[in-house]
Parts: structure tokens; C-alpha cells; sequence
């Protein structure tokens, strides 16, 4: 233990955490020490240790081993319930709120005003003293009779910190709270973020924007692969530093590139617009072209993806697919015009598990294999034991459950679906998200020799080593608009971060536009 | 990669394990033990008389019934209207041969009705999005009231003992090369319905949204259609159950069907214990209604009140499941 005067002036000290989940080490000593009174940022990559960190704080998970403090009292288990008692309130945008409330019930649920002690609720005294605080807090005449279905993302989360305010907390955590907000809002956040500090209610925020983090905040901690790697001040540290503290740079993983032909357009879009996820996107995709995209959460690359997929509509802007004009109306359109997605979610949306490696493989593929209706398992068998060897897929043979292959082999899977159809532009959406190191080699090389043999790929993927190294050259989406290309050769994990993050935003003072 | 070197995979048809082959054919087992227990407790059961019976009386209509079902369940929904399509083709077959149609027409404008219930749903289900529970049980309460509605509030609709065409009959009591008529029927959907389902890109495409929507969806397969497309093939299939109950008893009872829907869901769940991964199959859903059939009519000839029946019948699909449910959770180990 350490001793009174230092811990005395600590809110918060989680140390030397670590935690597995089915042999997977999401945290490996991760310690987070928060002052009392000050706005403590908590930053770094998907999958770096986040949200298990801010897990094990909410009693949501336990950690096994290290050591969690709060306000100089060691606590070996914490409960969600002794956590709000503690006076630690978390607001984040996916904690829901009864849609069909009103937002004087969803701010005093569970702790109700009675009709003088008896079993009913005095709904009159709900409503005066939810309009009371909305208005004392944010100066805002929210009527308490709305329903919290008809309020903005921004106005749900005021009725949020409302809801946590009545409590009188002494620590906030807000988690990503601008990932669906506006500039505007966003700002108004800020300022009462601002104002709370000065209340001296500490605050933890977690957030992907190194702008936001340097800000608003006193200090900030880095987290990486699971371990924090620095504490530093982020008012007198530069951007590009902490970005590069975010990045892994202690593994040199070989990326095999092979230059391939670059031919006709493969994919074009112009002014591709949806509104509120990403507008104006124009991409232009060769036939063996590999191209990178990346950006945060809520930047719009994820709805780029679904959208060009067939997934969901666009509002404006054309789609043009191997000269072909058109966007595709729904996935069997797209995949009608060779467009191929390996979605991010390899168990939900990829591969089914339930299903065997056979037919996952021909899954999209059924037309070839068939004739007047009947399916021929002779071709169809012969066709899949050719992709399994072409693509090393280790399984005990062609009706083996999926279920039953590991991470890498079930994403070869998924892979070997678009070889079977024939595809010649591929959508890659995180393709090596809880694939190991050997099967993450052979993934780089099968999209390799895609684009040797023409095909356009586009490759979804917040690891950026990993883009920088197979990827031609690299689109940074940043809150809906594209911002950047990167020729992939002649940059650094480092560049593409920072502009991902929009730490540029404030070296040059200029504001971006939101969409 | 230890994740894949399990034995099992290899040959899919041969359990790991003694204990695993028990719960693996705890359908076939079952069968057997049913079987062998009425053949000892009564003296009747084992006939060729009850047992020609049993196939006749007990296994046909709900055979079909249960097929219709498990080509709702093969695409991850399920059938609560089976029985209505059942009743609007019986409806069908006794008006248009009472108002003097050939039973040729007849028997088409009984299947068309039982398409159109299924058609129903496909709408319902496939074009509006309610899910096939609540969309399938919506048609069953409107089928139920406009059967009502149709036959004065439930009257009964009888055919005269003469003057009706014997082709009438003959689908319900006639024979061919000494083979019950219906039995014919049977045999012939199951070999129908089997190959579409295990032998086609159509049932190949149904297994996939079944066993997990989101990756058909994004395979770029057509899923309202299929799905669409099975609940009109159930209310067709179930049609047929519907000609040959009024064939055989010469009347149109209002609601009759629905009496067959809770078996052929029954029947559908213990053949899916069939499958290794637990797919529901014909085959599988045939010997189910086998083995709920045997117990019927044994159970009636042991003499226990037909209270008894049911608890049978719960009990040994009871039984059936648990045992398959221990065999995927010791599976996913």
C-alpha cells in the first residue's frame, strides 16, 4: 500500500490489472491512476484494453489479478451496486434508457417520488423536479412529459448525466460520449464537462479523438495491447507523440506486397452521400489495386462499406462497378455484379458456424454447382477440396462444422467463399480481427495474389501497420469526409493516425466540417 | 490446430462414443423401446391388423402435417397455420364436389386454398417482417373465425352417402397394387419433400437462412423469396392431409386441423435429433411421427383414458429432446 499522503489526493488507482477471456489476455498490468478534481483522459486503439478497463471499474467484470482503489480504500470485488453507491456513474451512448419512458420517468427510475407514502407514483412531483434540474444544469427547458424515443442521441445523453447528477457522484466516466454527436453538441459537452471539473467531480474520459483528449483534459492515459504505456500531460505533449505511443511499434510483422497490373476502373463512386454517416465520397478502384481505409468509430467507414455492399442506401452520388452505373440495391445485387464482403463479424454475418466448411464455401456460390435445381455434390466437393488446399485451410475434412475450425481458418473460410464465386472486387472489413500471426501471413498473401490476378480490393482495418503494409494506398475517413490519401510506401502508422484522430484539426487550427 | 483434430468430424455417421450413439439415435431407440413394451403389455399391438392401422389411421395425416412443419422450421421459423391450411382445403374439396365439380377440380381448388393460407403468411412474414410465430398464429385466428363464419358457427358439412363421384373415396380408402391410397400419398411426399430439401440449391438455401439469416443475407442469396416460398409450399403440403382426412370421413369439420399442430411441431423437433448438428430433416421427422403414432394407439390399446395419451406424449418428446440437448452441449466442448 502506498502511503496516505500520496494516495490521499488519488480518486481513483486501478493497478497491475490483467484479465483473460478464454485464453486471450485483453489487459496485461494495466494501471490507471486518476487525481481527485481533474479530467483524466483515457486513450488508444481498438482493442488496446479500453473497455475491459472500464469494465472491471463498472463491477461489470472481475479482474484476476491487480488491485482497484477508490478514494484510499482497497476494494477486492466490486459489484455494479457497490460502484453506483461508491458515487461512480458511467454515461455511455449505448446504456439504454427505456425508450418509452418519459424523461421524468427514465431520470427517476428506481427511486420514484410516492403520493405520500403510498404504492403510486406522484407523477406531478416527477415532472416539477425533472424540469427543475434540466433547467439548473443545463439551462434547458426539456419538457419531463417527452419521450426519451423522441429525444436526439445528445439529448438522451443530457437525461444521462441528469440521471447521474441527482446522485451527487463523485466520478463521472463518460465512454466515447461524442461518437454520435454533432460539433455543436459536442461542444456543449465540453462546457459541462468543463463546469463539473470545477464542481470537483473527477472525470474519466475515454475517447479515440487526440483532439478532444487535448482539450479537455489534465492528464491522459495511453493504453496499448493491454498495458498503460505512459501518463503524460496532453496540454504540452504533441499529438503525433501520443500517436505514435498508441501504436504498437515493437512488432515487425512481415508483410508480403507484390506488385501487381493495375488495369481498368473497378469501382468508382462519386459524391456518395448518406446522411449523418459520410458525404461526398469519391473512391476510384483499379482492377489490382489494393487499397487502404480506415477511421474511427462513427467516422462513416463502416456505412461506406454497407452501403456499397447493398447493405443500405445511400441518399446521393453514383456507384459505378466495372463501368456498370448503379448502387446495389441489396447484397445479392452487389454479389450479382462480382462485389464480394468479408464482413467484420466473421460469427454473425461470415461464416455459419452451424454449417460446413462445403457449404459456407459454395454458399455464394450455388449456381455453378447446379443443375435443373439439383445440386451435384461431385463438382461441388471437388471444387471446395481444391479451396481448402489452395488456401491451407486446416479442417478434418469438408463437412466439419465451421464451428469447429479456428479464427484464421474460419476467415479463410470466408474468404474462400468470394474464390468459389468468382469475385472481382473484395470488401474486406477488419480481415485479420482475431486471426493468429501464421494465418494473418497467409491471409496478406491470398489478397496478394487476388490483385495479381485483377482483382480490386478495398481493405477495412484499424491496424494500421497492417494497412501500411499490404495496402497500395490509404483513404483516411474522418467524421464522413474523406480527408486524406496516403500513398502507402512514403507514410507511417504514425501520419495515418493522426489524421484518423484529427489531431491535425488543431496543429492548424482549422475546424473540419461535421457532417 | 488442436481446435480441429476432433475425432468425431471425420465420418459424420459414427458417434464417438457408446454413450454419444445412445443419445445420438434416441429417436430409433425410442422406437425400438415403444415398440417392444406394447408388443409385451398388450396382446393386439402386434398384429398386422393394428399395425396396418397404426400406419393408416395414426401416421398418414399427421406425417404430412409434420412435413409441411419441418419445411417452416428448415428455415429457422415455424408453422402454427398448418392446421388452418388443413381445414381450408377440406373446406375447399367438400364445396366444390357437393356443388357437382369433378374431383379433379376439387382436389386442385383444395390445394390452391391451402397455397393461399400459406401465401398468407409468406406476405406476413417474408414481405411485412412479422415474425413466423406471431404471423402464423395471427392466420390461425383468423382461419379459426372465418371457418365460424363460413359454416354458421361451426356446422359440420356433410356429404350425402350417395351420388358422389367414387374417385371421392377412393383417395381415402382405395388401394393401389394393394397399397392404402394414402400411405401412396405419403410415401411419395416424403421422397418429394426429402430430395428438395437435402438434394437442391432451393433446400441448400433454405438450410443456410435456417441455420444463420445474416450470412445468407450476405452471401447474396434471396431470402424473402425462399422464405416467402416455404410457407407456401407448408400450406400446400398440408393440403394434401386436408383431401384425404375428407375423403376418408365424407364431411368438412370446421377447425379440425389444428388437432395435428402441436405433434407435427413435436414430431419436426425429435427428428431434428436425427442430424449431428441438429438440423431438422424428413427423414428424421417421419420416424418422429412414427414413434408418436405408436404410442397413440398403443397407449389406446393398454386402455388408459386419452388424458393419458398426452402425457405420453409429452413425456417421451421430453425425453428425446433432453437427450439430443445433452449430446450438443457435450458436442461444443
Amino acid at each position: 500500500m502506498s502511503s496516505a499522503t500520496e494516495t490521499g489526493n488519488l480518486a481513483l488507482a486501478l493497478r497491475q490489472l490483467v484479465k483473460h477471456f478464454n485464453g486471450v489476455q485483453a489487459l496485461s498490468g494495466a494501471t490507471l491512476e486518476v487525481e481527485r478534481g481533474t479530467v483524466h483522459g483515457l486513450i488508444g486503439q481498438n482493442g488496446a484494453g479500453k473497455s475491459t478497463l472500464i469494465k472491471i471499474l463498472a463491477g461489470l467484470y472481475q479482474p484476476d489479478e491487480g488491485t482497484i482503489e477508490i478514494d484510499g480504500v482497497t476494494h477486492e470485488r466490486l459489484t455494479a451496486h457497490d460502484v453506483e453507491k461508491l458515487g461512480i456513474h458511467f454515461i455511455h451512448q449505448d446504456r439504454l434508457l427505456v425508450p418509452s419512458f418519459t424523461v421524468g420517468e427514465a431520470l427517476f427510475l428506481g427511486r420514484e417520488p410516492r403520493l405520500a407514502g403510498l404504492p403510486f407514483l406522484d407523477r406531478r412531483a416527477i415532472r416539477r423536479q425533472a424540469e427543475k434540474i434540466l433547467d439548473k444544469y443545463f439551462g434547458l427547458k426539456l419538457p419531463a412529459n417527452a419521450l426519451i424515443s423522441e429525444l436526439t442521441t445528445a439529448q438522451k445523453q443530457i437525461v444521462q448525466i441528469t440521471r447521474a447528477l441527482l446522485d451527487k457522484p463523485s466520478i463521472l466516466v463518460f465512454d466515447e460520449p461524442t461518437a454520435a454527436l454533432v460539433r455543436r453538441e459536442a461542444d456543449i459537452l465540453f462546457d459541462l464537462i468543463r463546469r463539473l471539473r470545477a464542481d470537483g467531480i473527477t472525470i474519466i474520459y475515454i475517447s479515440h479523438y487526440l483532439n478532444e483528449i487535448e482539450a479537455l483534459c489534465d492528464r491522459a492515459t495511453i493504453l496499448r495491447n493491454g498495458k498503460d504505456v505512459s501518463t503524460v500531460d496532453p496540454r504540452t505533449t504533441s499529438a503525433a507523440k501520443i500517436a505514435s505511443l498508441m501504436v504498437a511499434r515493437d512488432i515487425e510483422e512481415m508483410f508480403p506486397k507484390t506488385a501487381a497490373t493495375i488495369g481498368k476502373p473497378a469501382l468508382t463512386t462519386n459524391a456518395l452521400t448518406k446522411a449523418g454517416k459520410f458525404r461526398n465520397v469519391s473512391l476510384n478502384m483499379r482492377e489490382g489495386e489494393i487499397v487502404g481505409l480506415t477511421g474511427l468509430l462513427g467516422s462513416g467507414a463502416k456505412d461506406l462499406v454497407r452501403v456499397l455492399f447493398g447493405l443500405e442506401a445511400a441518399d446521393s452520388g453514383e456507384i459505378v462497378i466495372e463501368g456498370e452505373n448503379g448502387r446495389p440495391r441489396s447484397p445479392a445485387a452487389a454479389v450479382a455484379r462480382r462485389l464480394a464482403l468479408v464482413p467484420e463479424d466473421r460469427r454473425g454475418d461470415g461464416v455459419a458456424l452451424g454449417l460446413s466448411v462445403a457449404e459456407n464455401t459454395t454458399l455464394a456460390s450455388l449456381k455453378r454447382f447446379t443443375r435443373f435445381g439439383f445440386l451435384q455434390s461431385n463438382r461441388e466437393h471437388s471444387e471446395v477440396d481444391r479451396l481448402i488446399e489452395q488456401l491451407a485451410i486446416k479442417t478434418n475434412g469438408r463437412f466439419a462444422p465451421v464451428r469447429t475450425l479456428s479464427g484464421g481458418n474460419q476467415q479463410k473460410v470466408a474468404l474462400a467463399k468470394w474464390l468459389s464465386r468468382q469475385s472481382s472486387l473484395y470488401i474486406l472489413d477488419e480481415p485479420t480481427v482475431g486471426v493468429d500471426i501464421g494465418s494473418k501471413v497467409e491471409i496478406y498473401n491470398l489478397i496478394g495474389k487476388l490483385a495479381e490476378r485483377g482483382a480490386a480490393i478495398l481493405v477495412l482495418s484499424s491496424d494500421l501497420p497492417e494497412l501500411v503494409g499490404i495496402t497500395d494506398r490509404i483513404l483516411v475517413l474522418y467524421r464522413g469526409v474523406v480527408t486524406r490519401e496516403f500513398i502507402s510506401s512514403e507514410t507511417t502508422p504514425d501520419a495515418i493516425l493522426a489524421e484518423a484522430t484529427g489531431a491535425l484539426d488543431l496543429r492548424s487550427g482549422e475546424h473540419r466540417n461535421v457532417v | 490446430m488442436s481446435t480441429v483434430a476432433n475425432p468425431a468430424i471425420k465420418d459424420r455417421f459414427t458417434p464417438k462414443s457408446f454413450g454419444e450413439g445412445v443419445v445420438r439415435y434416441a429417436v430409433i431407440i425410442a422406437l425400438a423401446g415403444v415398440f417392444a413394451f406394447f408388443s409385451f403389455a398388450t396382446s393386439t399391438f402386434l398384429t398386422s391388423a393394428n399395425l396396418a392401422s397404426i400406419l393408416v389411421n395414426n401416421f398418414t395425416l399427421l406425417a404430412i402435417i409434420a412435413v409441411a412443419m419441418t419445411f417452416a422450421v428448415s428455415a429457422g421459423g415455424i408453422d402454427l397455420s398448418v392446421g388452418t391450411a388443413v381445414d381450408f382445403a377440406s373446406f375447399a374439396f367438400v364445396s366444390l364436389v357437393l356443388s357437382g365439380h369433378s374431383v379433379g377440380l376439387a382436389v386442385i381448388a383444395a390445394l390452391a386454398s391451402g397455397a393461399i393460407v400459406g401465401l398468407v403468411n409468406a406476405l406476413l412474414i417474408a414481405g411485412v417482417g412479422i415474425t413466423p410465430f406471431l404471423a402464423t398464429l395471427g392466420t390461425l385466428f383468423i382461419g379459426r373465425s372465418a371457418q365460424q363464419l363460413l359454416t354458421n358457427g361451426g356446422n359440420p358439412v356433410y356429404l350425402p352417402q350417395t351420388g358422389i363421384p367414387p374417385l371421392f373415396g377412393f383417395i381415402g380408402h382405395g388401394h393401389i397394387l394393394g397399397i392404402p391410397v394414402p400411405l401412396v400419398i405419403v410415401g411419395l411426399l416424403i421422397i418429394a419433400a426429402s430430395t428438395l430439401l437435402f438434394s437442391t440449391r432451393f433446400g441448400r438455401v433454405v438450410l443456410a437462412i435456417g441455420v444463420q439469416q445474416s450470412v445468407a443475407r450476405y452471401s447474396g442469396l434471396r431470402i424473402s423469396g425462399h422464405i416467402g416460398l416455404v410457407y407456401v409450399i407448408s400450406g400446400f403440403v398440408a393440403a394434401l392431409a386436408g383431401i384425404i382426412l375428407t375423403s376418408t370421413v365424407s364431411v368438412y369439420i370446421p377447425n379440425s386441423g389444428n388437432a395435428f399442430m402441436l405433434n407435427a411441431i413435436g414430431a419436426t423437433f425429435i427428428g431434428t435429433t436425427l442430424s449431428r448438428e441438429g438440423r431438422p430433416n424428413v427423414p428424421g421427422t417421419v420416424l418422429g411421427v412414427l414413434l408418436l403414432s405408436i404410442v397413440a394407439n398403443g397407449l389406446l390399446l393398454t386402455g388408459l383414458s386419452f388424458y393419458w395419451q398426452q402425457v405420453g406424449t409429452g413425456l417421451l418428446i421430453f425425453i428425446v429432446l433432453a437427450a439430443s440437448f445433452l449430446n450438443r452441449s457435450s458436442r461444443s466442448d
